[in-house]
């Protein structure tokens, strides 16, 4: 019991039902559901999960949340994170491999970027930017309205680092553009029905 | 080690279920329901019914527990509640306000 006083754990069979709020770093391994604030970091890792309305600093999802993040620095999604919900917060890093349905709302972009330094995020904000065409036509409502779903491009379209140009500006053209038609889906159903009525022996 | 452990400066109004250790620096309220032991530390303070297998509470607790095998009430902890648990530990210096019930 040395240093970790300030950080709290929820362990991998924990389930918090209501209310959270802290002023220290929150890691989930377990569940939680309802509200959570915290003035410091929530760290939700690969087995946890959270089902609640978000009110934090900074939030890394390697887990699953469903629900409506406000950070007052930054939210993160890594690789192996998954989220559905709203994201408000200056700074929102979306890695490749993460999978995330919602609108980003980083406020105002121009107050953000002269207030404070962007630190060598650059690659990863212009795969954000892709993945908010919404955000990006029309100014977002506050967070009572109902969460209209996105277009599934946003799903689909998995962040390719390496096909995006890091030092060109991020188009809209290219974002708005879809890169395939979405067939794919009804196709794989179809095929996978095949394959059950193949099996019999 | 993944133990879980709610932090001095949290407060949780609500559920919390489980299979396994709680440690509780911080505040809880509501309803506390685990599969092993439960510890509120000195800086803890519990507001919630509790049913556990082992409680060992050495802050402050509100509220009844249950357990289904060991309730310890430490040296400077303070406890209004009702204890039901077939071994109860009450130590020196201990406040308690409340009915026990060892099943005898």
């Amino acid at each position: 019991m040395a240093d970790n006083t300030q950080s709290t754990i929820v362990g991998p069979s924990i389930l918090i039902n209501g209310n959270l709020q802290g002023d220290e770093d929150l890691t989930v391994l377990g569940r939680v559901e309802g509200t959570l604030s915290l003035t410091k970091t929530l760290n939700v890792a690969e087995s946890g999960i959270v089902k609640a309305d978000i009110s934090v600093r900074n939030a890394i999802i390697s887990g699953i949340v469903v629900g409506n993040i406000t950070a007052t620095d930054s939210v993160e999604i890594t690789e192996a994170g998954r989220m559905v919900g709203d994201i408000r917060a200056p700074r929102v890093i979306i890695v490749d491999g993460a999978r995330f349905r919602g609108a980003v709302d980083m406020g105002d972009l121009d107050a953000a970027r002269a207030s404070g330094p962007m630190p060598a995020r650059t690659v990863d904000r212009s795969s954000i930017v892709r993945t908010t065409p919404m955000a990006a036509s029309r100014p977002i409502p506050s967070r009572q309205s109902p969460p209209r779903p996105p277009p599934p491009r946003v799903v689909q379209s998995k962040p390719a680092p390496t096909s995006i140009p890091v030092s060109a500006p991020a188009t809209q053209k290219s974002a708005a553009v879809p890169a395939k038609p979405m067939v794919p889906i009804a196709a794989k159903k179809k095929i996978k029905k095949k394959v059950v009525v193949k099996k019999k022996d | 080690m993944a133990n879980t452990v709610i932090g001095s400066s949290i407060v949780i109004d609500g559920e919390i279920t489980g299979d396994e250790d709680l440690v509780v620096q911080g505040t809880v309220k509501g309803k506390i329901q685990l599969k092993e032991s439960l510890y509120v530390e000195s800086s803890g303070v519990v507001e919630a019914d509790i049913e556990t297998q082992n409680t060992e509470v050495s802050g402050q607790v509100t509220g009844n527990i249950t357990a289904t095998d060991k309730v310890e009430l430490k040296s400077e902890c303070r406890m209004v509640g009702d204890i039901k648990a077939p071994r109860i530990l009450i130590a020196d210096g201990a406040s308690f306000k409340g009915n026990v019930d060892m099943d005898v």
